[in-house]
């Protein structure tokens, strides 16, 4: 049994946190409230706070077509914006007297460097200045304790999959254990940078235009054979994407000579460009679903979560939908855009759940940022 | 178990092959039978023992687009179908009989290796043997056992496989004139490799499952394995002495590594 209550909110009725997020490319500060309830004292009910969202703000730094954000770049767009973002955020939240707040809830890591060290020195301002305790949060951690909240599932096997994370995750003795993750980049990486190759806008993001372009597929039958690289628990996915970019280029230049791409004898045309995003997306999907299900059979589980920002994507829920059906009592939870991408709420949630332990940031020099944090590192203390 | 998955199997078989469902893998169901694919003498009863095959079946994945779904399918049939054709001619390493595989079906005959363990303590793969033996954990004959599997392994590296899984249920013991004998099955993630990278990640796999189920007495246990495993490498002179010590420093640099590192995009 878990006591979510050791630590009693200001006002005695409810605890109000604010989150700000900043890891990559868009910047997210949320306000959340969780009522005081005698429920949490003595039970397992971290996915079942009945959690309300006072404000869910979210602005994305776009780069034109062919171009992905840099760190510098992002880190001044955060800069720019902070402070707007998080005025607005309390003004929708109706929160007047800001020192109210019972945390003030900041990303630690993973994530790019300097737009993290961006948002955290807001963090450490405000907490300053309003006299609120700091949490550090796990990013990753952050969408699994979201997932569990929107969607009330109490045990699932995590699919984490993002432009910077492609992780299978299950929860084992107050710790998420990732069984299976990517061995280089990236599955929201991988698509983002094919997306770069074939210039196509990064508004309202990549993954979701390559997901368009794949849907206008007129040739969905014969797939474009691309390598399939699950390994044991673990995949791989920059090979898959050396080898469409080369494809990509190709068909871009007219080289007659790819017999893929052309025909060879009448050099027609055989394959678009929205025949190769479709083989792409069923391809990598498919490897995530397996690894998934392996991870499934292994702990013998039969719910499935998807965070992350590819978690949006329509035909990869529906597939893992298609897996679950086959097994007994399959469910899979999934949440739309305003979760699923980096949010302030999720941070939030995560570094509520953690203050309600009692696990705050008792000195400014422990709110380092971290490039480097991996989910396993969190000790899960509100969970049995 | 899904019920249309039997319901498949039962088309594809013909009501004629009688069938009885036995596990579910992530990836694989797996079935026994009493008949046997082409030689009809093998169907009959050996004395009292009814005579058992395994049918593994790898049905097709709804999920995956249908032509992902045919390659996969049938590329890892095969590679099984063929390692365990080629491991079978290995002088001294036990592995079940291939009978029959129908690689485009996803389905493969084996020869059914193992039995009940004495009062109920589930069938005889290492698992649940040394389960048994928890009351009296270094027993001889345990002792015996594991040196025997790390004996197969060392037979298995040497002669340049890989095994992929190897975990404590993946070894099945088989008794010959009352001494258990180890058998390795299951090569969905089998492979012929070289590397000692695959070597010593093959040793570390086996090592952390022990561990994880029998903690108490992982120390001695794995010691006792490692010590068959070697005997195999020492045996064949002063090439097996070198291959032994690069496995073997490979084996522990992965168990430094712990295998996990920071993921960055």
């Amino acid at each position: 049994m878990v006591n979510l209550n050791s630590v009693p909110p200001k006002n005695g009725q409810c605890y109000l946190a604010l989150g700000l997020e900043g890891s990559a490319n868009k910047l997210g500060v949320g306000i959340i409230k969780h009522p005081f309830l005698s429920k949490h004292e003595n039970s397992d009910l971290s996915h079942y706070c009945e959690m309300e969202i006072l404000s869910n703000i979210r602005d994305t730094y776009v780069t034109p077509p062919g171009e992905g954000f840099l760190p510098r770049d992002t880190a001044r767009h955060h800069r720019n914006w902070v402070v707007r973002l998080v005025r607005r955020a309390l003004q929708e939240a109706n929160v007047s007297d800001p020192s109210q707040l019972d945390t003030i809830c900041f990303t630690k890591g993973p994530g790019m460097g300097a737009p993290l060290h961006s948002v955290v020195i807001l963090a450490r301002t405000l907490s300053i200045m309003w006299d609120v305790p700091l949490v550090g949060v796990n990013h990753c951690v952050g969408h699994i304790e979201m997932g569990r909240e929107i969607t009330k599932a109490e045990n699932p096997v995590v699919l984490y999959v993002s432009g910077g994370n492609t992780q299978v995750i299950a929860y084992s003795e107050n710790c998420y254990r990732i069984f299976g993750e990517t061995l280089d980049i990236a599955i929201g990486n991988c698509l983002d940078r094919f997306a770069r190759t074939l210039k196509i806008p990064n508004e309202p993001s990549p993954g979701f235009n390559i997901e368009q372009l794949a849907k206008k597929s007129l040739n969905k039958q014969d797939l474009v054979e691309l390598p399939y690289t699950v390994k044991g628990m673990d995949l791989s996915m920059s090979g898959i994407l050396g080898y469409v970019d080369s494809l990509a280029k190709d068909l871009f230049n007219k080289n007659t000579k790819n017999k893929i791409l052309f025909d060879p004898k009448t050099g027609e045309q055989l394959v678009t460009v929205e025949d190769i995003c479709y083989s792409l997306q069923e391809n990598l999907f498919a490897m995530l679903v397996e690894i998934t299900e392996r991870a499934m059979a292994h702990v013998n589980s039969n719910q499935v979560l998807i965070v992350g920002g590819v978690g949006c994507n329509v035909r990869l829920q529906e597939m893992m939908a298609t897996m679950c059906r086959d097994r007994s009592n399959g469910q899979v939870h999934a949440t739309d855009e305003r979760f699923c991408i980096d949010n302030g709420v999720m941070i939030a949630q995560a570094g509520l759940l953690q203050f309600r332990m009692g696990n705050v940031v008792k000195d400014l020099s422990e709110t380092v940022v971290t490039q480097k944090f991996r989910t396993d590192e969190v000790y899960v203390a509100w969970r049995e | 178990m899904s019920k249309e998955v039997i319901e498949q199997v039962v088309t594809y078989l013909t009501p004629n092959v009688p069938i009885v469902p036995i596990s579910q893998g992530a990836e694989a169901f797996v079935f026994t039978t009493n008949v046997h694919p082409y030689n009809a003498s093998a169907c009959k009863t050996a004395g009292d023992i009814p005579v058992k095959y395994i049918i593994k079946y790898r049905p097709p994945k709804k999920y995956r687009h249908p032509s992902i779904d045919k390659t996969l399918t049938k590329h890892r049939t095969l590679s099984e179908s063929r390692i365990l054709a080629k491991l079978s001619q290995v002088p001294g390493l036990h592995v079940p009989k291939l009978i029959a595989c129908d690689v485009y079906n996803g389905c493969i005959w084996i020869e059914f290796i193992g039995e009940d363990l004495p009062e109920s303590h589930g069938f005889s793969n290492l698992k649940n043997f040394l389960w048994m033996y928890k009351t009296d954990p270094y027993n001889i004959a345990v002792e015996k056992v594991l040196f025997k599997v790390g004996e197969q392994i060392g037979l298995l590296h040497w002669n340049d496989y890989c095994h992929g899984d190897l975990t404590t249920s993946n070894l099945v013991l088989h008794q010959e004139n009352g001494d258990w004998s180890p058998y390795l099955i299951d090569f969905g993630l089998g492979s012929a490799s070289t590397l000692v990278e695959d070597k010593g990640v093959d040793l570390y796999v086996l090592e952390r499952a022990i561990i994880s189920t029998h903690s108490k007495f992982a120390d001695k246990y794995n010691e006792w394995i490692l010590m068959g495993f070697k005997s195999v490498y020492e045996n064949e002179g002063k090439k097996g002495q070198q291959k032994l010590k690069d496995v073997i420093k490979r084996f522990e640099e992965v168990r430094l590594r712990g295998r996990k590192r920071s993921m960055l995009g």
